[in-house]
């Protein structure tokens, strides 16, 4: 503690800049929309920090903006990522690459050359049931990780 | 009075234009069989209002014969400017109904207005009343053919572009309705575009364009000259012509060759007549009305109208005079041979052409017979109008009851099977032949008196060389017409297969037309072969061809009568004439030529049919060179088309290997140069916002440098 | 040469960094501990870069701080997004701590109502409505994780560069910025015209930076437009967002 950076600015940088590589490098939309939303996480630390330093209430204004727009931006997001999924039926961003040159392979064929899925062992995360349907005894709500596996070879 | 010449002035004109639009707008849908009504109507309203100009607009001056208002002033043109507001109908200024002001480029003012003079109102009287027949008979000849409407919405647009051009005010004008007739003429043509043969339409578009580009010269050096296209400063005022021709010597004469050459190609003069001929290929009475009776004639009311600068061109004269022989005999040497009876028309509608240039050149001999020899000219236009348009209307009556067969070996003695054509075919062919009394009569006399008087002026030799070559092209022409006639209608009865067929009346006929033959009289004298027979014209075609045999006939009296010399004069521009009466010594010469040729043919293909056949084995290449047109199409197109196509080829690679090659490696290097940055368009958004944090981190960089300085 | 050898306490923890959330990233790499070692040491080192007191306060930022950055490195890197999420509102919740730290507890109340109560619930719920099956392969594998990681560093390494420089010149003017900041009384507005001119929202009177009191009379005196505004824009993005929405028949996603 020694230098001469003022430690939120720091912390500021380090999450936009960890947002940012979340949004490069992830191809789930929804962590790709979180990852925005913790790049503007950054923005607003900073403008805090910086209306501290000037010693008045404007960084923290901005914020609120920004927190309204980041409100707005999730809504929409969100509304967008069910329209997609409805086409899909996946959140992968890379089956939305019709902006592609003609002639260029389709990122999705990538997933053959990986190998072999690595599947998570950890467990499976609890699940909603859908509203309204009636419980059926031959298939129970808890998925099996056959299923489980089947769903994911089939992107 | 004013309202009344605009009135009428601007009727000629706007009844076909209207009829024209309301036609091809609503023909097809809504009227089908009935499309002539409009045309005819038109053209009824617009002949009738010729006949109100030509009878107010020199009023009450026939009789005199040097009226004081005939002479023209030099400073009128300043007085047709300060009056411009009110409209004046008077000898010297003719009728002018103001239009609007159409161009306005720098000093070059162009105004669209409707100018009417002696000779403008002659030409329209002439124009519309041939096409009001005309049109009547095509509503008979051209029944059941499926672009009925068509054909008539293009007829009215012809006779508005037609009577367009003969009411310029100026040569821009003229120039524009110059062109338009040639559209129509090329519309027309090419009628029946589905026939291959239609591409005459082109070859007369083409031919046309060698004379447009010489007009077009000519109104461009006018305007240089004289800073104006008006007629009334370019034509009728003599100081400013006189000025231009001491201000730019040579200039006059150039001009006047360049307007020729465009009266040349309107006018199929030698050597761009082979477009005219071949233009036959359209429905004949578009032959009849556009190339024999009006359009054809534009190129003589061109030079006509333009004899104030011509009257400075002696040698431009000259040359128009012997242009006009050369063509007027090679043209009747043709004619001599075809079997095609409309080709016989269409080489004596050259021929005849030629006859006027020949009379229009024969100006030259002084200013004292200049307007004699352009009256003469314009006489013959007239009367040359009304007879041709009936032997192309008779030929079109033949060809109608021929089953569209023209070809006069396979049918002969019509003249019992049909009478009506029978006849008028005749008053046509005696007042072509120049036939004592009849309307060729006059006006060829005419025309050899205007080149007798050329004989005795300095060009002597010229103009006696000149006078034998049209004596000579009349007893031809004699003789041509009625080896036609003798060949058609008399010898023994002949028809051809197509004309005995019940319904066979031509491909633009259908069953409807049979059903108007059975109520014709003159159709089928014999009824019980009447499906046997071939059937005369109906009444729609009938009784226009009676009535141009009548003109036919009778319009050459108002030669003889002065009526069309005294009224002729009143032309502004025009040179005083000097008295003159009948020339008896021509006349004589011009009864005997004609009887001579008349009777020759009657001894060729009535009495002893064999002669002619005798002489076409001993005269061979003679007989072959008129029989294959003097081979102009073929030459022409050995030294003008083949090497035009060599060049268009080698064009047509250079463009293809070279200017395609370059072109495309300009595509090329783009192409080429993408290929590494098109590997980043992924179609991956990450990929798209991987790039923008590069753009921002240079931004950053960017800003840091800024900063970095204070 | 130089310019790394003089800033390599800089460098060192960017690289470092670097390497560390590039191993992390979900692939087929199986050496994430490692990765975790080497961000875990960038954090260490980073903390070395900045300016503090050794009170308290300056031990709370170090707490907070490092929680923040540690679940910042997990939601990016988690193969699992419903872990993500959760990750995620930790990291809302240091910032909401932070926030605090920084005198804007309205913000601070805000943020914690606005993501953690009520964006991250509605993410969770479309997660789990969507993959319903757990985990799937594009959830295993990153793009680009190397290019990524080197440009977000690039980036942040220059953010710092900047902050230290002005860092600097701060504390040539005081000696010790962050306690000069963190103690010093706020500036009264002298006037209300340079209160008007210089800022709009500076304290007034015995008002501090941050009083809910100060931040809503700037929010609906000075601001009052860009609040009607931004009403608006809500009104407009809930009315999209149902527009948006897909219709389908119920009981489906």
């Amino acid at each position: 503690m020694n230098g001469s950076i003022h430690p939120t600015l720091l912390v500021s940088a380090a999450l936009f800049a960890l947002g940012a590589i979340g949004f490069l490098t992830r191809r789930n939309l929804i962590l790709m929309i979180l990852s925005a939303e913790m790049m503007l996480h950054g923005v607003g630390l900073a403008m805090v920090t910086f209306g501290q330093i000037h010693n008045n209430n404007e960084g923290q204004i901005f914020t609120i903006f920004v927190l309204t727009v980041a409100a707005c931006e999730a809504g929409l997001a969100l509304a967008l990522i069910l329209s997609l999924y409805h086409r899909t039926k996946s959140l992968d961003m890379d089956l939305w690459s019709a902006l592609r040159e003609d002639d260029m392979p389709s990122p999705v064929g990538d997933d053959s050359t990986r190998g072999p899925v690595e599947i998570d062992k950890r467990p499976v995360p609890p699940i909603l049931t859908p509203a309204g349907l009636p419980l059926d005894p031959k298939t129970p709500l808890q998925p099996t990780r056959s299923s489980h596996e089947e769903t994911a070879t089939h992107v | 009075m004013s309202d009344y010449a605009q009135l009428i002035l601007w009727l000629i004109p706007g009844a076909p234009l209207i009829a024209a639009g309301f036609i091809a707008l609503f023909g097809k849908l809504f009227m089908g069989e009935r499309s002539h009504v409009p045309c005819v109507a038109a053209l009824a309203v617009a002949f009738a209002c010729s006949l109100a100009l030509l009878v107010s607009i020199v009023p009450g001056t026939f009789h005199e014969h040097h009226p004081e208002g005939a002479s023209f002033e030099g400073n009128d043109g300043q007085q047709y400017t300060q009056v411009d507001e009110e409209q004046v109908i008077s000898p010297t200024k003719g009728a002018v109904a103001l239009g609007y002001e159409w161009l306005d480029i720098g000093t070059m003012q162009v105004r669209i207005d409707l100018r009417a003079d002696a000779i403008s109102a002659i030409m329209l009287a002439m124009v519309t009343g041939v096409s009001l027949l005309v049109a009547i008979f095509a509503s008979g000849y051209m029944h059941g053919d499926p672009g009925y409407a068509r054909f008539f919405a293009a007829v009215s647009l012809f006779v508005f572009s037609m009577c367009m051009l003969v009411l310029s005010g100026n040569f821009v004008q003229l120039f524009m309705f110059w062109e338009a007739v040639g559209l129509c003429s090329y519309l027309l043509i090419g009628f029946w575009f589905k026939k291959p043969s239609a591409a005459a339409a082109k070859k007369a578009f083409v031919i046309n364009r060698i004379g447009d580009f010489g007009l077009l010269s000519g109104v461009f050096l006018i305007w240089k000259t004289f800073g104006s296209v008006d007629f009334q400063t370019v034509l009728f005022n003599a100081e400013a012509i006189a000025k231009a021709n001491v201000d730019h010597p040579g200039t006059l004469p150039l001009i006047c060759l360049l307007l020729f050459i465009g009266a040349m190609g309107k006018s199929a003069q030698f050597p761009l007549h082979v477009w005219l001929p071949d233009a036959m290929e359209g429905p004949t009475p578009v032959s009849a009305l556009i190339h024999a009776a009006t359009m054809v004639t534009a190129g003589v009311y061109l030079v006509a109208r333009s004899t104030p600068l011509f009257m400075y061109a002696p040698n431009v004269q000259l040359f128009v005079s012997a242009i006009g022989a050369t063509t007027a005999l090679i043209s009747a040497l043709i004619a001599l041979t075809q079997y095609d009876l409309k080709r016989v028309m269409a080489y004596s509608t050259v021929s005849q052409l030629g006859f006027m240039f020949m009379a229009l050149g024969a100006a030259a001999a002084g200013p004292k017979v200049a307007t004699f020899a352009v009256m003469a000219a314009m006489f013959h236009l007239f009367t040359h109008a009304y007879f041709k348009a009936l032997l192309f209307l008779a030929s079109g009556s033949v060809m109608h009851s021929m089953g569209d067969v023209i070809d006069m070996r396979r049918f002969s003695g019509l003249r019992h099977a049909l009478p009506v054509t029978h006849w008028t075919f005749l008053c046509g062919a005696l007042a072509l032949a120049g036939f004592p009394l009849m309307a060729g009569f006059w006006s060829k006399d005419d025309i050899l008196v205007a080149l007798g008087n050329g004989m005795q002026s300095e060009h002597k030799t010229f103009f006696t060389v000149i006078f034998a070559v049209a004596v000579l092209t009349a007893l031809l022409t004699a003789f041509y017409t009625f080896r036609a006639y003798f060949m058609t209608f008399w010898g023994p009865e002949k028809f051809p297969e197509e004309a005995l067929q019940p319904h066979g009346h031509g491909a633009h006929d259908d069953h409807g037309h049979g059903h108007a033959v059975s109520h014709d009289p003159h159709a089928t004298p014999d009824h019980a072969h009447g499906e046997a027979r071939p059937h005369d014209a109906p009444p729609a075609m009938a009784w226009p061809l009676r009535i141009l045999a009548v003109c036919a006939v009778g319009i050459g009296f108002v030669g003889p009568l002065h009526l069309f010399g005294n009224y002729f004069e009143r032309t502004p521009g025009l040179p005083d004439a000097a008295p003159h009466g009948l020339h008896l010594g021509p006349m004589l010469m011009s009864v005997v030529i004609a009887l001579t040729g008349i009777a020759l043919a009657y001894k060729f293909y009535v009495k002893s049919p064999e002669i002619p056949a005798g002489l076409a084995i001993k005269l061979r290449p003679l007989f072959g060179l008129s029989q294959g047109k003097f081979f102009f199409d073929e030459i022409f197109t050995a030294i003008l088309v083949a090497p035009l196509r060599i060049i268009a080829t080698l064009c047509a690679l250079f463009d293809k290997f070279v200017l395609d090659g370059v072109v495309d490696s300009f595509g090329a290097l783009p192409r080429f140069m993408s290929q590494a940055p098109r590997r980043l368009h992924g179609g991956l958004t990450p990929a798209y916002a991987t790039t923008m944090l590069i753009a921002v981190l240079g931004c950053i960089v960017c800003v840091m440098q800024l900063f970095a300085g204070q | 040469m130089s310019w790394i050898q003089q800033n390599w306490p800089l460098l060192l923890p960017l690289v470092l960094g670097a390497i560390g959330v590039w191993l992390l990233m979900p692939g087929k790499r199986a050496i994430r501990p490692l990765g975790g070692l080497a961000a875990l040491g960038a954090l260490a080192l980073g903390f070395q870069l900045v300016a503090g007191g050794k009170d308290i306060h300056g031990a709370m930022y170090v707490v907070i701080s490092t929680f923040c950055l540690i679940a910042a490195v997990l939601m990016i890197t988690s193969r699992n997004p419903v872990y993500g999420a959760l990750w995620f509102a930790l990291v809302t919740l240091c910032v909401c701590g932070l926030f605090l730290l920084q005198s804007a507890p309205f913000l601070a109340a805000a943020s914690i109502i606005v993501y953690a109560g009520a964006i991250i619930v509605t993410f969770l719920f479309v997660m789990m409505l969507a993959q319903q099956s757990g985990a799937s392969n594009y959830d295993q594998s990153s793009r680009q994780p190397f290019v990524a990681s080197v440009i977000a560093f690039t980036l942040l390494g220059m953010l710092l560069i900047t902050f230290q420089s002005w860092g600097v010149q701060h504390a040539k003017i005081q000696n010790d910025p962050l306690q000069a900041i963190a103690t010093s009384p706020p500036t009264p507005a002298t006037t209300s015209e340079t209160r008007t001119v210089h800022a709009f929202s500076r304290p007034v009177g015995q008002e501090q930076i941050g009083e809910l009191r100060g931040l809503g009379r700037a929010l609906f005196s000075d601001f009052l437009f860009s609040v009607e505004i931004a009403g608006t824009l809500l009104l407009i993005a809930s009315i999209g967002a149902i527009a948006l929405a897909p219709r389908r028949a119920q009981g489906t996603l």
